[in-house]
């Protein structure tokens, strides 16, 4: 792809097939979406800021990703019992930069989680930071800026 | 549900080692307990590094009352009033924090000083010399004080210094505050959830040790998978106290690290402040089902950015909305209880806080003891919360 301009449309096929895991609970083929460098930020009270002096909702490494999957694989997640449904709807795509190397996608986002009868609507911005990886992309950081992240939230158990 | 009044006082709430579960329940007990223990005794309202500057405010609530910390623009005195124009009743201040002078009320156009003063409204003809400015200022808390940087305040003067009210506490607040070679502040945000369940669950599971080991196993799992160390529960329960501080004030005193946070114990200040892991913990009613929890991570001044960005990532594994221990809690802590609590028949109206009774030691100051399995932190906030409830 050296060269070449990707597209909204190359990258859409992309979020949605990681969206389809996260709502079909193929949690390990999520987890290896990710580069072994890679952040799951989701940040508190704001949508900027340095994590190194602010408090995140959650601000993984790749170690800590993957034992937040291995908790909700465990069997033991008592925050995932019973676990929810969920739905993604990911639109409003616009690629805000690329280079040889990555591109980042900004999209806009409904999740709709229905646990213990209660159907809650998340909403806001993901921001995507995808690596070139053969034919496709790893994801190298994903950002989520929830609209309500300086609200008093639910149980976040699930995956974003 | 309402409160069976003319069947159950509410003294026979609690008894030797059982609390009745009306009092997660009851809609006219969460009533009582707003008048009773939120607008009679200290409640945690702020600390002062997130009002360092004159003129700094914050906004939150004394039980349901919305109220404005603010730090005088003139003499940084610290103030605490109502947020209710004495006009209309509309809010003055809408604000989480920020630096005013004033507070005008958008309504009418009322104005007030940060001190709380009223200090003008438009077209002032409509009111004569029987009007009183003096005494339409914004409402003020009558009792505020400070302890090593924490602001309290009450709206019954009826309550006892601050200093006598933390007593045995204010050691280990002392000890908070000295983690920091510079003192410490509350500037890195603060994880907020919500849950629907009562209040006091979130206040007994600040300090309930017994359940470490079952919730959050899959926590304690990940941790011994990594450091190759497993924790023995048992034993550390044996070796760990709980201690009941008086007023309702409790002290959890940790055996070596769990792998959540950095102080050595877990301290419940009655009613609404925690101190756990490496975090202030505030919680708030909202009614008899609906609870706030406000998680404020401790920043330490006078170390480096590395050394409390590590405190922040150790937190947020635990604790938070997404921490792997605070949503086992929200699931099993509250939500079933709740859950559970509406079996209400037979025999299963009352709840057991009676662990460890049997062992209880009491030391040269009056200071109950036992060790850290045992219910010692529920029985002392029940006492706290009986006696403020039937208190004239």
């Amino acid at each position: 792809m050296n060269g070449v301009l990707i597209g909204r449309k190359d990258v859409e096929a992309f979020l949605i097939d990681e969206a389809s895991y996260l709502d079909d609970g193929k949690f390990s083929e999520w987890l290896d979406l990710f580069t072994e460098d890679a952040s799951y930020w989701i940040p508190s009270n704001k949508d900027h800021y340095d994590p190194n002096t602010h408090v995140s909702i959650i601000y993984d490494d790749k170690e800590r990703l993957g034992e937040r999957v291995w908790r909700l694989q465990s069997g033991l997640a008592y925050g995932q019992d019973p676990q929810s449904k969920t739905r993604h709807l990911i639109t409003n795509i616009r690629v805000l930069g690329q280079d040889d190397q990555a591109i980042i996608v900004s999209s806009n986002f409904i999740i709709v989680e229905l646990r213990r009868s209660i159907q809650t609507i998340y909403s806001g911005r993901f921001e995507h930071k995808l690596r070139i990886n053969g034919n496709s992309w790893k994801i190298a950081s994903k950002k989520v800026e929830l609209i309500n992240n300086n609200e008093f939230i639910g149980n976040l158990s699930f995956l974003l | 549900m309402k409160l069976k009044m003319e069947t159950l006082n509410i003294s026979d709430l609690v008894k030797t080692g059982a609390v009745h579960g009306d009092v997660y329940k009851d809609e006219a007990i969460f009533e009582k307990e707003m008048k009773k223990i939120f607008e009679n005794t200290w409640v945690y309202v702020a600390h002062e590094s997130e009002i360092a500057n004159a003129g700094d405010y914050k906004t939150t609530v004394l039980g349901t009352n919305p109220v404005i910390v603010t730090r005088d623009s003139d003499t940084e005195e610290i103030h605490v009033v109502l947020n209710r124009c004495r006009h209309r009743a509309a809010t003055v201040c809408q604000q989480e924090q920020g630096n005013a002078n004033y507070f005008r009320c958008a309504y009418h156009g009322w104005t007030y000083s940060n001190n709380g003063d009223l200090t003008g409204m438009p077209f002032q003809d409509g009111y004569d010399e029987k009007f009183d400015r003096c005494k339409m200022g914004l409402i003020k808390v009558p009792k505020v004080g400070v302890y090593q940087g924490f602001i309290f305040a009450s709206l019954s003067e009826d309550v006892p210094s601050l200093e006598d009210y933390l007593g045995h506490a204010r050691k280990y607040i002392d000890y908070v505050v000295s983690t920091g070679p510079e003192g410490i502040a509350l500037n890195a945000g603060v994880h907020k959830y919500s849950f629907d369940g009562n209040w006091k669950l979130q206040v007994e599971n600040t300090i309930d040790p017994y359940h470490l080991s079952v919730t959050h196993r899959s926590f304690f799992n990940l941790v011994a998978n990594k450091t190759g160390k497993r924790i023995n529960f048992s034993k550390m329960h044996k070796n760990e106290k709980i201690r009941d501080l008086g007023n309702g004030h409790s002290l959890y005193e940790l055996d070596g690290d769990l792998g959540i946070g950095a102080l050595p114990f877990n301290l419940i200040i009655f009613p609404n402040l925690g101190f756990v892991g490496s975090q202030v913990r505030v919680t708030r009613p909202i009614s008899v089902n609906k609870t706030y929890v406000s998680l404020y991570p401790i920043m330490l001044k006078g170390v480096s950015i590395e050394e409390n960005a590590s405190r922040l990532r150790k937190h947020e594994g635990f604790y938070g909305p997404a921490g792997f221990g605070t949503v086992d809690d929200l699931e099993v802590g509250f939500d079933r209880v709740m859950e559970g609590l509406n079996a209400r028949v037979n025999g299963a109206e009352w709840l057991e806080i009676s662990r460890g009774m049997n062992r209880e030691e009491i030391d040269e100051n009056g200071i109950i003891t036992a060790t850290s399995s045992d219910e010692v932190s529920a029985r002392s906030l029940y006492k706290e919360w009986r006696r403020l409830m039937v208190k004239e």
